[in-house]
C-alpha cells in the first residue's frame, strides 16, 4: 500500500514536472523561439528558491514563506529567460548556441553562488548539495493519512494550470498571435501584429513555467545537488515537447508516459518483480531516453512544428 | 604613413579580421564579468584569483614548475581542439552537434577496454575509438536522415544514454574499474597504448602527458582546414549546410553528406577522449550528468570563429583559465568561476554575427557619403 501510493506521487510529481516545463517550452516554440534553455531555467528558478528556502528564518509562517519560495522560484527563471528573448529576438542570435549558455551558466551559478550562501569550505569540492528539509514539510502533505506517503501540492497547481493554457492557447486572441509569429511572422506582422513582442512574452512564460517546474522538482526531495543542475529534466521536457507535435493534450500524454519510465528507474528496487530480474540499475536509467528516442523516430516523419522556429524575424525579408 | 593607414584600413576590412576583433571582445567582456563575481564573492582576494585565474602556470615562481604546468595546459588543449573540430564540422553541414559528450563517452568505454584491459598498442586503441564514437554519432545522424529526428534533441538522448551505459558496463568490469577511487584506473607511462612521449616531455620539465598527442592534433586542424577548403567533399557538406534542399536538387546527396559529417564530427569526439585518456591524465569518473567537455567544444568553436586556425587559439584561451580556476579554490573560490566565464563568453559570441553587420554597415554608410562627397567636389 505505501509502495504503490509512494509510486503514484512519484508518477504525479514527475507527470507535473514535465508537463508544465514542456507547456512553458510550447510557448517559447510556438512563437518561434527554441527552447533549449528551459533546463537552464529550471535550474535558475529552483536554485534561487533554494537558497531562499536555505536562508528564510523559521519564524516565518509557512504559508508566507511558501508564496515567498514560488514567486521566487517564478520571476528568477523569467528573468533569466530574458536573456535568451534578448540574445535571439532583438540580436538575432543563434538560439541552440545562446541556450546551451544559459543552460552552463546556471549551473555554474549555482554551484559558485550555493558554496558563497553556504560557506561550506570543509564540503568536498564541487558539492554544492542543499539541504531544506522544512520546505519539503511545507511543499508536501500528508493526503491521505498514511504514514510516509506525501503529496506535493504544487502539482495541483500545475493541474489547474494545464486547462488555463490550453485555452489560451486555442480559444483566446493572444494564443493564435503566439502561433501566427512562429508559422509565417511576416504575414502576422503584416497584420499588426508586434512579432517581437509577441515573442518576448512567449519566451518569457516559457520561463516563469519552467522555473514552477524547477521548484517542483527539487521540493520533491529534502535535498538537491545543484552541480547536476535540473538533472535533465529541461531537456526531457523539450524531448517531450517535439514528439508531443507542440499539442497541449498530447503534451500531458507524452509527460505521462516518460514519467511512468522515469518512475520504475527510481522504485523499481521496491517492486519485487523488477527486483528479482537482476537487471543494472544503470538500464532503467537510461530507458526513459532510449524510448523517447524511438517515439522520436515515428513522430518525426512530418513536419509538423512551428515553420519559423529558430529564426529570427528580419523585416527586411517581408 | 598613409600607405600604412590604407594597410590598416583594408585589414579592418576583412571579415576574418572583424571575426577576430569581435570575438577578442567577447573574450575581455567575459573576463571582466567573472573579475565583478569574484569581487561580489570576496573583495579582499578578488584580485589574486583573478591574476591566478589569467595566469595559470604564470604564478609559480620556480621555471620548472612553470613549464611543467605550461606543457599540461597545452596538452589538455588539444583534446578541447578536437572536440571543436567536432563541433565545426557537422555546423558547417547544417547541423548542430549537441551530442559530443555522449560520442566522447562512448570512445572513453572502448579505450578503457582496449587500453586499460588489453593494453593494445595506442594508435590502434585511438582508431578503435574514433571509430565507436563515429558510429555513435552516425545513430544521430541516420535519424536525421531517415526519419527527419531533430539532431539537437537526439544528440541529447544520447548523451544520457552513453553515460549510463558506459557507467554501467565500467562499473561492472573488475579490471578496468577502482572502485575505491569510483574512477577506472588510467592508462600508465609504460603502457603500450600510452601516447608516446617522442622527447617532447623533456622540453616541459619532464611532464610525462605532453607527446605525440599535440603534433597529432595540429595535422588534424591542417587536415580539416584542407577539408572545407581544397576538396570536393568539404564543399558538399558546406553546400548541404547553407540550403540543403537547394543543393540536393543540384545533385548533392543529402542523405550521404549529412551521415558523412556525423561520422567525421563522432570520429574527432572520439580522439578527444583518446587524447584525453591516453596520456593518462585522466580516466573516467562515476558522474550523475555527461561530461562537460561536448559543450566546452561548442563554446571554443564559436569563439574561434568557427574557423579551424581560431579554434586552437579559443580553445587554448578556455583551457587557460579553466586551468587557471582550479587554482582559485584555496582563496574560498569555486572554480566554477571560470565555467561562468566561458558560459558568458559563449553567450556573447552569439552576437558575433549581430556586430559584424553593424560594422559592415557603418563602413557601407562612410563609403557612400565619399562617394557623394566626391560627386558634390566634381560638380
Amino acid at each position: 500500500m505505501i509502495i504503490a501510493l509512494s509510486t503514484i506521487s512519484f508518477l504525479l510529481a514527475y507527470v507535473s514536472v514535465l508537463t508544465i516545463t514542456a507547456l512553458g517550452g510550447m510557448f517559447s516554440e510556438k512563437s518561434g523561439t527554441v527552447a533549449l534553455s528551459l533546463e537552464g531555467c529550471m535550474t535558475f528558478g529552483a536554485f534561487s528558491a533554494g537558497i531562499v528556502m536555505y536562508l528564510l528564518p523559521s519564524s516565518v509562517p509557512d504559508g508566507i514563506s511558501a508564496l515567498i519560495v514560488i514567486v521566487v522560484a517564478l520571476v528568477s527563471a523569467g528573468l533569466y529567460s530574458l536573456l535568451l528573448a534578448v540574445a535571439s529576438i532583438t540580436f538575432k542570435a543563434n538560439q541552440t548556441l545562446i541556450g546551451t549558455a544559459l543552460n552552463i551558466l546556471s549551473t555554474a551559478l549555482a554551484v559558485v553562488l550555493i558554496k558563497q550562501v553556504t560557506k561550506t569550505d570543509a564540503l568536498p569540492v564541487g558539492n554544492s548539495r542543499l539541504n531544506f528539509t522544512r520546505f519539503y514539510e511545507i511543499f508536501n502533505v500528508n493526503l491521505f493519512g498514511v504514514q510516509g506517503v506525501r503529496f506535493n501540492w504544487l502539482i495541483i497547481i500545475v493541474l489547474v494550470l494545464i486547462p488555463i493554457i490550453y485555452i489560451i492557447i486555442y480559444k483566446s486572441k493572444y494564443g493564435l498571435r503566439l502561433s501566427s509569429c512562429g508559422e509565417n511572422p511576416s504575414s502576422a506582422d503584416s497584420l499588426g501584429i508586434n512579432v517581437n513582442r509577441t515573442r518576448y512574452i512567449g519566451v518569457l512564460i516559457s520561463g516563469l513555467l519552467a522555473g514552477l517546474g524547477g521548484l517542483l522538482l527539487i521540493t520533491m526531495n529534502a535535498e538537491w545537488e545543484f552541480a547536476n543542475g535540473a538533472n535533465g529534466f529541461g531537456f526531457l521536457a523539450l524531448a517531450v515537447l517535439i514528439f508531443s507535435q507542440w499539442k497541449t493534450i498530447y503534451i500531458f500524454l507524452g509527460a505521462f508516459v516518460f514519467s511512468i519510465f522515469k518512475t520504475i528507474s527510481v522504485v523499481y528496487p521496491s517492486i519485487d518483480f523488477l527486483a528479482n530480474l537482476g537487471i543494472s540499475s544503470y538500464f532503467y536509467l537510461a530507458l526513459p531516453y532510449v524510448v523517447c528516442l524511438i517515439v522520436l523516430v515515428f513522430t518525426s516523419r512530418k513536419n509538423v512544428g512551428p515553420k519559423a522556429l529558430g529564426e529570427p524575424y528580419d523585416k527586411g525579408k517581408r | 604613413m598613409n600607405k600604412v593607414k590604407m594597410f590598416f584600413s583594408s585589414l579592418l576590412k576583412k571579415d576574418a579580421t572583424k571575426t577576430v576583433v569581435t570575438s577578442l571582445w567577447c573574450a575581455l567582456f567575459g573576463l571582466v564579468l567573472g573579475f565583478i563575481i569574484l569581487l561580489c564573492i570576496n573583495v579582499n582576494d578578488a584580485a589574486y584569483g583573478m591574476t591566478s585565474v589569467l595566469g595559470n602556470y604564470l604564478i609559480f615562481t620556480n621555471p620548472s614548475d612553470r613549464l611543467n604546468y605550461f606543457g599540461q595546459t597545452l596538452a589538455k588543449t588539444a583534446p578541447l581542439i578536437a572536440m571543436s573540430l567536432s563541433i565545426l564540422v557537422s555546423y558547417k553541414a547544417g547541423l548542430f552537434n549537441l551530442g559530443g559528450s555522449g560520442q566522447y563517452s562512448i570512445a572513453v568505454l572502448v579505450i578503457s577496454f582496449l587500453g586499460v584491459g588489453l593494453n593494445l598498442p595506442w594508435w590502434l586503441v585511438m582508431l578503435l575509438a574514433m571509430l565507436a564514437a563515429a558510429s555513435w554519432a552516425m545513430i544521430s545522424g541516420a535519424l536525421k536522415a531517415f526519419f527527419n529526428v531533430n539532431e539537437v534533441i537526439s544528440g541529447i538522448m544520447l548523451n544520457w544514454i552513453a553515460l549510463y551505459l558506459v557507467n554501467g558496463i565500467l562499473t561492472n568490469s573488475p579490471t578496468i574499474w577502482d572502485s575505491a577511487h569510483s574512477e577506472s584506473y588510467t592508462i600508465t607511462n609504460s603502457s603500450n597504448s600510452f601516447i608516446p612521449s617522442i622527447g617532447l616531455d623533456r622540453l616541459f620539465a619532464g611532464n610525462p602527458i605532453v607527446g605525440l598527442g599535440m603534433i597529432l592534433i595540429l595535422v588534424v586542424v591542417i587536415i580539416i582546414y584542407i577539408l572545407f577548403k581544397k576538396t570536393t567533399v568539404g564543399y558538399e557538406l558546406k553546400a548541404i549546410g547553407l540550403n540543403g534542399d537547394a543543393a540536393n536538387y543540384a545533385g548533392i546527396n543529402k542523405i550521404k553528406n549529412i551521415l558523412i559529417a556525423t561520422a567525421i564530427s563522432g570520429a574527432l569526439a572520439g580522439l578527444s577522449a583518446s587524447l584525453n585518456l591516453q596520456n593518462g591524465f585522466t580516466s573516467w569518473r562515476l558522474s550523475t550528468t555527461p561530461p562537460d567537455i561536448g559543450f566546452q567544444g561548442i563554446s571554443s568553436a564559436f569563439l574561434g570563429g568557427l574557423h579551424p586556425i581560431g579554434i586552437i587559439f579559443s580553445s587554448y584561451f578556455i583551457v587557460h583559465i579553466t586551468e587557471g580556476g582550479s587554482m582559485i579554490t584555496d582563496l574560498g573560490f569555486s572554480p566554477e568561476v571560470a565555467s561562468i566565464m566561458t558560459s558568458v563568453i559563449i553567450y556573447l559570441s552569439g552576437f558575433v554575427a549581430f556586430f559584424k553587420d553593424v560594422m559592415r554597415r557603418r563602413e557601407l554608410k562612410d563609403e557612400f557619403n565619399k562617394m557623394s562627397r566626391d560627386k558634390e567636389g566634381k560638380l
